[in-house]
C-alpha cells in the first residue's frame, strides 16, 4: 500500500465526467463532473431526492450511467455489477448492513474471500484484528455480529472494504444509524483512513458533520452539482443552507388571492409520533406550506391529518369536530382529500384501470347500497380525464401506463371530484416536467376557493409560489411559521430547516 | 410471489407435457409401460360415461373449495385451509342431519347447508382473526386447523356419533332420504353441480358489480393504496375467510350427503389441497377454476384406474399434481425472468 502525501493535487484517483441518469422521466443525475482525490474526504451534500445515493450506486456498479465517463486512475472504467466494482477498489457502506448475524466479525469479513478449504478461526481473527487496530477501529474480532451495536456492525462492513483493498470508501448517510459518540467515533476513524491514502465519500443531508468531517463539499440539487467548494473556503453555515435548498426560481405563477373562509383544520400541541406541540390554524381559502428536510416528521403530520394515525397528545379538529369524531366514519366527499407522495405506490394501483383508480377514494359516491353503477363512474372518469387534461389513450388504460405527470393530474381530478373542505398534497409536483408542474399549481391554486390546502414540499420554489403561509418543520417541531413575505427570506428559512433558530445564529 | 399472470396460457400445455414426460420416467422406472400407463390414465378418466360421471363428481367438491380459495388469494391472505373448512362443513351438515331427522326435506336440507357454512366459515374466520389480532401467519395456523379439522371429524365418527350397527366401522349411521342432496334423473351427478354455478355466478357478481367486490381487488392489488383509500382491510379478510370455509364447507356437505350418505373419514381425501393448486393455477376467474377443476379430477379418476389397472402406488395421482404445479411455477419462472448469455447483470 503507498501512502500519497495530501499535498499539492496530484491527478484524482476517480474522475466522474458528465454522468446522467434517468429513471423514466425523472431525471436523477444531469452532466455531473467530479474528482475524488486519494488521502481526502469528499462530502456529497443534499436534500433527499438530490441524487446523492444515485450517483454513488453508479461509481459502486449497482448501476451504469446512461451517459458520461467514470475515469479511474485515468483510464475508463464500466462496472457491470458492484463485485466489479469492488474488485476495482470501489466500495460502498450501505445503511442497511449486509452481514450475518450468527457469524463472527472475523467470519463476515473474510466471508468469500478464503482461498483454502479449511478456515482456521484463530488465524482469521487474528488477521482482522491487525487490520482493524490500523485503521483504529475499536472491535472484537471474535464476537459473533448479532450481539453487536449498530456502530460495531458499520466497523464490520468498512472491514469488509478495507479488507478488501478498497482505496474508494463511500458511505452513504453513515451517521443515521449511530449514536453521537460513535459517530465522533467514525469520524476519527475516517481520517485515520484518508491518512493512510484511502479516499472517501461522505453522503449527507446534515450540515454539521459535512463541516467537521469534509475536505471538499459538492452540494448536489435536483441531480445537478451547483456548487464545489474546500472545506477551508467555506466561512459561513449559511451560506451552505443556501446554497443546498437552492435560490433560483425556475417557474413563476400568478395567484389571485382568495377570501379567507371558516378554519378546517386546527392543530393545537398536537405531539408523538416524533412529533413535538405543533400549533397551526388553516383556514379555507389559504394554502400553508409545510417545508423542511424529509424525516423531520412530515409523515406523521399527514398521518394523522389525514386520519390514518390517531394523534397521540394535543388536540386535533377537522372542520370544527374533534379528530376522533370526525374520522368515526369521515363522509367521502365534501371533506379531506389526500394527494399522496407515491402516487403509484400508495395514490393509485398501478394494474388496475382509470375507472378503477377513480372508484378508489369515490367508491361511496358510486354505491348507494350494495352495487356499483360502473356506468357513472365511467362517465366521471371519462369528465376527470377531459377536464384535468389527462393525456391517456381512454379510461381502460392502466394506472401505469401513464406518465407521471398524467398520473398526478388524475389523482388531483379524482381528489377534487370529492369537493373536499381539506385538501393535504405532498411533493405534488415533485418528479414532473414544467407544464405538468404549472398545471397542477394552478389547480391547486383554484381549490382555495372551495378548500384550506396543507401542501407538504421539499421544494421551496412551490411553497414560495404557492403558499400564505410557510410552517419550517424540523425535527417534529415547527421552527416557525412564516408569512409569505417574510419566507422570502431564504437565508432564515435554510438555517430553520437545519435547525438553527433565526434568533441565535451560530456560524 | 404472484399467481401466473394470464398472459402466460402457452405455459400450461408445455409444463403438462413436462410433467408427464416425468410420470412415464416413473412409470418406467416401476417397470410398467408409460404408453400403456397413460392410456390407462385417459381411459379411467375419459373411457367412458360413467368414469366421466367419476371426473365430474369430483370436480365439484375441488371446483367450489378452489373457488374460495381463490378469492382470499386474491387479497394475498394465503390460506390452505379448505380441507379442515371441508371436514368442518360436513360435520356441521351432519350435525344438523342427525339431530333434526325427522324434518322434512324442504326445512332439512336449507337448515344442513346453514349449518355448514356456519362450521366451516367459522373455522376459516378463527384463523384470520388470529392473523388480525395477533399477527400470527395463517399460512401455518390454517395448516395446522387442517388437521385439527379432521381429527374433529375423527372423534365424532369413532366416538359419539358412531353408528351401532356399523360392526364397529367409524362413520355414521346413514342419512334419512330428507337429508340427502338428490340427484338428477338417470345419472349419478347430483344438484352440487347445480350449486356450483349458482355459486360462481354469485361469485362472480360480488366481485364485479358490489363495492365490496372493488374492495377486495383493490386491496388484493395493493394494500398500501386501500390503506390510503380508507378500505376496511380487517372486515375484508374476515369475510373473504368466512366466505371460503361456507364454500369449502358446502362441498363437505355434498360429499356427505349426495356421495356417500353418512360422514366417515374417507371423505378427506385431500380435495381442499388439490383445490390450492387449482386456486393457483387459475387465478380468479370462475371459467378457468372450473377447467382446472374438471382437469385435476380427471386426473384423480385416471391415477385411481392407473392403481388399479398397473398395481401402480396410490401416491402417484399426488405425485402427477405436485409435478404439474411445480413445472407450471417453474414455466412461470423462466417466463419472468429472461435468461441472457454472458451473465450480464439486469
Amino acid at each position: 500500500m503507498t501512502v500519497q502525501p495530501a499535498t499539492a493535487t496530484p491527478p484524482p484517483l476517480v474522475r466522474l465526467e458528465g454522468i446522467g441518469k434517468s429513471f423514466g422521466p425523472v431525471h436523477a443525475n444531469r452532466d455531473i463532473t467530479l474528482d475524488i482525490h486519494a488521502g481526502r474526504v469528499l462530502a456529497l451534500l443534499g436534500e433527499n431526492g438530490a441524487g446523492k445515493s444515485t450517483l454513488m450506486s453508479m461509481l459502486s456498479g449497482v448501476f451504469p450511467p446512461d451517459s458520461g465517463t467514470i475515469l479511474l486512475d485515468g483510464a475508463p472504467v464500466r462496472f457491470q455489477s458492484p463485485r466489479e466494482a469492488i474488485d476495482a477498489g470501489i466500495g460502498m457502506v450501505y445503511q442497511h448492513f449486509m452481514l450475518v448475524g450468527r457469524m463472527t466479525v472475523a467470519q463476515n469479513v473474510l466471508l468469500g474471500q478464503d482461498r483454502g478449504l479449511f478456515v482456521r478461526p484463530r488465524d482469521m481473527e487474528r488477521r482482522v484484528g491487525e487490520l482493524a487496530g490500523r485503521y483504529g477501529l475499536d472491535i472484537d474480532p471474535a464476537a459473533p455480529v448479532a450481539g453487536l451495536s449498530m456502530g460495531e456492525r458499520q466497523r464490520v462492513e468498512i472491514l469488509k472494504l478495507l479488507y478488501r483493498d478498497s482505496r474508494v470508501l463511500i458511505f452513504d448517510e453513515p451517521t443515521a444509524v449511530l449514536t453521537p459518540t460513535e459517530a465522533g467515533q467514525l469520524f476519527a476513524a475516517l481520517r485515520r483512513m484518508t491518512g493512510l491514502g484511502k479516499a472517501i465519500v461522505f453522503i449527507s443531508h446534515k450540515l454539521e458533520e459535512v463541516l467537521d468531517v469534509a475536505d471538499t463539499v459538492a452540494i448536489l440539487r435536483q441531480g445537478r452539482i451547483v456548487d464545489t467548494v474546500a472545506r477551508q473556503a467555506v466561512t459561513s453555515r449559511h451560506e451552505l443552507a443556501r446554497r443546498m435548498v437552492g435560490r433560483e426560481v425556475l417557474l413563476e405563477i400568478e395567484r389571485a388571492e382568495a377570501p379567507l373562509g371558516g378554519a378546517v383544520l386546527e392543530l393545537e400541541g398536537l405531539s408523538g409520533h416524533g412529533l413535538d406541540g405543533l400549533d397551526l390554524t388553516l383556514r379555507r381559502g389559504e394554502i400553508v406550506a409545510v417545508v423542511g428536510v424529509a424525516g423531520n416528521g412530515q409523515k406523521a403530520l399527514v398521518d394523522v391529518v389525514t386520519g390514518l394515525a390517531a394523534p397521540a397528545g394535543g388536540e386535533v379538529r377537522l372542520q370544527g369536530k374533534p379528530w376522533a369524531e370526525f374520522f368515526r366514519d369521515p363522509p367521502w366527499n365534501g371533506a379531506v382529500a389526500h394527494i399522496p407522495e407515491d402516487r403509484l405506490g400508495v395514490g393509485t394501483c398501478p394494474e388496475l384501470d382509470l375507472v378503477d383508480n377513480v372508484l378508489l377514494t369515490t367508491r361511496k359516491g358510486f354505491a348507494p347500497g350494495l352495487f356499483l353503477d360502473k356506468k357513472s363512474a365511467l362517465g366521471a372518469t371519462r369528465a376527470i380525464i377531459r377536464r384535468f387534461h389527462v393525456a391517456a389513450h381512454g379510461p381502460e388504460v392502466r394506472a401505469r401506463q401513464l406518465s407521471g405527470g398524467n398520473l398526478q393530474k388524475l389523482v388531483l381530478g379524482r381528489e377534487f371530484f370529492r369537493k373536499p373542505r381539506l385538501i393535504v398534497a405532498e411533493q405534488p409536483s415533485q418528479g414532473l416536467d414544467v407544464a405538468a408542474t404549472e398545471e397542477v399549481w394552478h389547480r391547486l391554486l383554484n381549490a382555495r376557493m372551495q378548500a384550506g390546502v396543507l401542501l407538504v414540499t421539499g421544494d421551496l420554489n412551490e411553497a414560495l409560489q404557492l403558499a400564505d403561509r410557510v410552517a419550517v418543520m424540523f425535527r417534529g417541531r415547527f421552527m416557525a411559521v412564516l408569512d409569505a413575505a417574510q419566507a422570502r427570506d431564504l437565508e432564515k428559512i435554510g438555517l430553520l430547516m437545519a435547525g438553527v433558530d433565526a434568533g441565535a445564529p451560530r456560524a | 410471489m404472484e399467481p401466473p399472470r394470464w398472459g402466460s396460457i402457452f405455459i400450461f400445455p408445455v409444463a403438462l407435457g413436462v410433467s408427464l414426460g416425468v410420470s412415464c420416467l416413473l412409470l418406467a422406472a416401476q417397470g410398467k409401460s408409460p404408453a400403456l400407463g397413460l392410456e390407462v390414465l385417459w381411459s379411467g378418466a375419459f373411457g367412458a360415461w360413467y368414469t366421466v360421471e367419476d371426473t365430474l363428481l369430483k370436480t365439484v367438491p375441488i371446483f367450489l373449495c378452489s373457488l374460495g380459495v381463490a378469492v382470499t388469494f386474491r387479497m394475498q391472505v394465503w390460506n390452505i385451509g379448505a380441507e379442515g373448512q371441508f371436514a368442518l362443513g360436513a360435520v356441521g351438515a351432519t350435525w344438523a342431519a342427525l339431530t333434526f331427522a325427522n324434518l322434512p326435506g324442504a326445512l332439512l336440507l336449507p337448515l344442513m347447508f346453514a349449518c355448514a357454512a356456519a362450521a366451516g366459515g367459522a373455522w376459516a374466520a378463527v384463523p384470520a382473526w388470529l392473523k388480525l389480532r395477533l399477527g400470527i401467519n395463517e399460512i401455518i395456523s390454517t395448516l395446522m386447523f387442517n388437521y385439527i379439522g379432521i381429527l374433529i371429524l375423527e372423534y365424532l365418527v369413532y366416538g359419539p356419533w358412531k353408528d351401532a350397527g356399523s360392526h364397529g366401522f367409524p362413520m355414521t349411521s346413514q342419512f334419512v332420504p330428507a337429508a340427502v342432496v338428490g340427484h338428477f334423473p338417470g345419472t349419478r351427478l347430483h344438484w352440487g353441480v347445480a350449486l356450483c354455478v349458482v355459486c360462481a355466478v354469485g361469485l362472480w357478481v360480488l366481485l364485479t358489480r358490489t363495492r365490496p367486490g372493488f374492495e377486495l381487488k383493490a386491496s388484493g392489488e395493493s394494500l398500501r393504496a386501500a390503506r390510503y383509500a380508507r378500505m376496511p382491510y380487517n372486515t375484508l379478510v374476515l369475510l373473504v375467510m368466512a366466505l371460503c370455509g361456507a364454500l369449502a364447507g358446502w362441498a363437505g356437505l355434498l360429499e356427505a350427503s349426495a356421495v356417500t350418505g353418512r360422514l366417515q373419514p374417507s371423505l378427506m381425501v385431500g380435495y381442499g389441497f388439490t383445490a390450492i393448486v387449482v386456486a393457483w393455477l387459475a387465478r380468479l376467474s370462475p371459467a378457468r377454476i372450473a377447467l382446472f377443476s374438471f382437469f385435476l379430477a380427471a386426473l384423480r379418476v385416471g391415477a385411481e384406474n392407473l392403481q388399479l389397472e398397473l398395481g401402480v402406488p396410490a401416491a402417484f395421482g399426488g405425485i402427477m399434481e405436485g409435478l404439474i404445479l411445480l413445472t407450471v411455477l417453474a414455466g412461470q419462472f423462466f417466463n419472468g425472468y429472461r435468461i441472457r448469455p454472458g451473465g450480464a447483470h439486469r
